[in-house]
């Protein structure tokens, strides 16, 4: 098809002129352009050419900054597959253990008295566990929960998340309550722009794209949830990672904490 | 035409129905971000929107609108009957199903993932099994693109492939390239999570694959722009084609310099080194030689036209030019979008400016200008021009058609400009709502409100275009064939084989890509970086 001789200067010129300008941008940017950037910032050449192909780490034309900032983490969880797979697998050893959570949680996750301990059923094992590691180091505080949870290993917590994640949600009482206002539903669907509220089903909802760690409000009792809510916002509790729970309690009026409260403690699924 | 009848108008409507259906998620999405108080909105409603019209536009619009005309013009331009039309037939369908499994999926609110598709986030399968559908279709349409060429060159050795279809096949030929980078991430990374045998996604991989067909994805979808200017306008305006060479290479240019390009996406991401960010910029830059060159020979071209027409004088032509001609029209609207959007483009591949803008309107408002503006206006101008032929029935009314022209242009940019603004004094893109009642924000509030006008504009246009090509079924005058693609000024006998194919064309974009995008991609596993969880936002937590 290209045999005619006519055709060959006009197939190497193109492709002589097409590979220049590709050479040409090569050389400014893979080597001109970092040795005189890393000049003027002190680096060396063949460094700053590493860093600007991304073989060494850093900027070709600013020295890496030090910081002597010592790090204080919310949480001390950390995300990752291997964890997460661990914790779609219930345990025998999750069954042995959860024999002490069972005097206040209940056996099957429901719990004793709702007022004042949460249901473990129906919740996410990513949320129990970010829990119950949060008090294991500290970054959560309560009496009962703090001595428990300490002496627990790494592999008891993932089997206690584990194991109490297994079991279905409380169901809903008959006794309905009357339907929440509209205002409730409106911080629970679209929050409150102008006090910077981000909408509760953002991350509490069903599908939503919030982080793991955010737990299922639905069923829990409407004390429980307000007193939460309550120790977000006067800073009692704070191992909301980038103090978001603390910011949007803070800006939320007491009636509208009963009203979520009320709201998602007899929420439809 | 033989096979091309049918299939183009099938295709064409099922393009221009998702785009109606568009329309009204994108005014309703605006309305959503002004202050002005809009109904059901949440942020999940919103970003089920935003990915509906975001995939209706980009993919379902696009795909079918550039498979339905490359058949009109296979036909036409070549005068020769579709090889393989079961198989057009079969590509159809697909394209269908895909698109109905993607939508009912996103309204289920199963995909709220956006259109480009952001992993970690992780949907419903059958969203992304619903867009591997539209692109297989896509596929097929190539394939019957290049084998059409193939046997009209057999059939007519030595002689030059006319230049619409040489077009065509240089888009089918790129769009082959192009999915190649959303197909890998698509197959091996996304699909595999969203069936749950991945836990982690390399985002920064993914990332870098979507970068490979993000830009060339654009010129895709501009092409067929280009085939009319280059191709019908000069003809529409009474004149021939300048320069039959400056097309085929605008449209090669196009091919080469659309592909290893995609980083200039990926200018304030970490993934990538500062190095091949220079590299792709500077190749991005040479996109303006084939933009330049259609500036050129167009505005040639039409001076040739309006010159004929008794223009006389520096600008006399201009005015000479037969402006109540629909297509001479939205040409004339068209490149005025391109201009304004063209040194929006050139500000966003500055790295300085584009950390300025990056994540801000700006962003949003140049691919709305440029594609929306640009390119959408051709498809309109060239629905209205292949019509009659499509229809046996001559056009009802050019001032209904040239109206509707009008306020697509008006609403295009009464909407961007004003968002090119709001980008610059800091409005974030992808955000459902904002926060009026702080006073900095209280302040963009009558521009957001300016550009829903826009928008209402752009939706009113919307449908009295689908008016304006519902009315072809009512008119009784017959269609009377004229003649239309334009003859070159000097139409060439014989032209390089490398301007008749594009064997050497692949040959260079494989060898730019490898040595562009090679390093990027193997760094990722050279390094073996830690992957990102998959967070699904399809099941219930």
């Amino acid at each position: 098809m290209d045999a005619d001789p006519r055709d060959r200067p006009f197939r190497l010129w193109a492709s002589v002129a097409i590979l220049a300008v590709f050479a040409f941008s090569v050389l400014f940017g893979f080597v001109l352009l970092p040795i005189i950037q890393g000049r003027a910032a002190g680096i060396d050449a063949f460094t700053s050419i590493c860093r600007a192909l991304g073989l060494a780490p850093g900027s070709p034309a600013a020295p890496q900054p030090v910081s002597d900032a010592k790090a204080h983490p919310t949480t001390r969880v950390a995300w990752s597959a291997g964890l997460m797979d661990s914790l779609a697998r219930p345990s025998a050893a999750g069954a042995s253990l959860a024999g002490a959570c069972a005097a206040c949680h209940g056996k099957d996750g429901r719990s004793v008295d709702p007022k004042l301990y949460p249901d473990l059923a129906g919740q996410s094992a990513a949320a129990i566990y970010k829990q119950l590691s949060d008090f294991k180091s500290g970054s959560r505080k309560n009496a009962v929960m703090t001595a428990l949870a300490q002496p627990l290993t790494e592999e008891q917590v993932v089997a206690l998340a584990a194991h109490f994640a297994s079991f279905p949600v409380r169901p809903l009482p008959p006794a309905q309550v009357a339907a929440p206002a509209a205002a409730i539903e409106r911080l629970v669907a679209r929050g409150d722009p102008a006090r910077a509220i981000a909408a509760c089903n953002a991350c509490h909802g069903d599908r939503s794209g919030g982080p793991v760690e955010a737990p299922r409000l639905s069923r829990q009792s409407t004390q429980y949830l307000a007193a939460q809510l309550r120790a977000f916002k006067a800073g009692e509790r704070r191992n909301d990672i980038y103090s978001r729970m603390q910011s949007v309690a803070a800006a939320l009026e007491d009636s509208e904490i009963d009203g979520l409260a009320a709201y998602y403690s007899n929420e439809p699924l | 035409m033989t096979h091309a009848r049918n299939l183009t108008l099938a295709h064409l409507w099922i393009g221009f129905i998702a785009f109606a259906i568009a329309l009204v998620l994108g005014v309703w999405q605006m309305w959503s971000r002004s202050p002005l108080p809009a109904p059901f909105l949440t942020a999940s409603t919103y970003f089920s929107s935003v990915t509906a019209h975001g995939t209706a536009m980009a993919y379902v619009l696009t795909t079918f609108m550039i498979m339905g005309f490359g058949y009109y013009v296979a036909e036409t331009s070549l005068a020769r009957p579709l090889p393989a039309p079961r198989w057009a037939w079969i590509a159809f369908w697909l394209g269908v199903v895909g698109t109905v499994m993607a939508v009912i999926t996103i309204f289920s609110g199963r995909a709220a993932v956006l259109f480009t598709f952001y992993p970690p986030l992780v949907g419903s399968v059958f969203y992304y099994l619903g867009v591997v559908l539209v692109v297989a279709a896509s596929w097929i349409w190539c394939v019957l693109m290049i084998v059409a060429m193939g046997q009209w060159k057999r059939a007519n050795p030595g002689r030059p492939v006319p230049l619409a279809m040489f077009a065509t096949v240089a888009n089918a030929v790129m769009w082959l390239w192009t999915t190649a980078g959303v197909a890998a991430e698509l197959l091996f990374q996304v699909i595999p999570a969203a069936l749950g045998l991945k836990a982690q996604i390399d985002v920064g991989l993914s990332r870098t694959l979507f970068s490979w067909t993000l830009h060339a994805i654009v010129y895709f979808w501009l092409i067929p722009a280009y085939i009319a200017f280059y191709t019908m306008v000069p003809q529409a305006a009474g004149g021939r084609l300048y320069s039959d060479t400056m097309g085929r290479l605008t449209f090669v240019l196009f091919l080469i310099y659309s592909l290893p390009v995609g980083i200039h996406h990926l200018l304030m991401d970490p993934e990538q080194s500062n190095a091949f960010k220079f590299l792709q910029v500077a190749l991005t830059a040479l996109v303006s030689v084939p933009t330049l060159l259609t500036v050129f020979t167009i505005g040639a071209s039409l001076e040739i036209a309006g010159r004929l027409r008794g223009g006389r004088g520096l600008f006399g032509w201009i005015g000479a030019l037969p402006w109540e001609r629909p297509l001479m029209l939205a040409t004339g609207l068209s490149f005025v979008m391109l201009g304004f959007g063209g040194f929006g483009g050139l500000i966003n591949m500055s790295y300085g400016m584009n950390a300025m803008v990056h994540n801000t309107s700006w962003v949003t408002a140049h691919f709305h200008l440029i594609f929306g503006g640009t390119v959408v206006i051709m498809y309109f101008a060239i629905a209205y021009t292949i019509w009659p032929s499509l229809t046996g029935r001559a056009a009802p009314s050019l001032a209904a058609q040239r109206t509707q022209l009008w306020l697509w242009f008006v609403g295009m940019l009464v909407m961007t400009l004003p968002w090119h603004y709001l980008g610059l004094l800091g409005q974030w893109r992808r955000v459902a709502t904002f926060n009026y009642a702080d006073p900095i924000i209280a302040a963009w509030g009558p521009w957001v409100i300016v550009s829903l006008v826009g928008g209402v504009l752009l939706l009113v246009s919307g449908l009295y275009f689908v008016y304006n090509l519902l009315q072809f079924a009512v008119t009784r005058e017959a269609h009377v064939p004229a003649v239309l693609y334009a003859t070159a000024v000097h139409p060439p006998a014989r032209v390089p084989a490398a301007l008749n194919g594009f064997r050497l064309w692949n040959v260079l974009v494989a060898v730019l890509m490898v040595l562009a995008y090679g390093y990027p991609l193997a760094q990722f596993f050279v390094i073996d970086p830690p992957g990102a969880l998959v967070h699904r936002v399809d099941q219930r937590r």
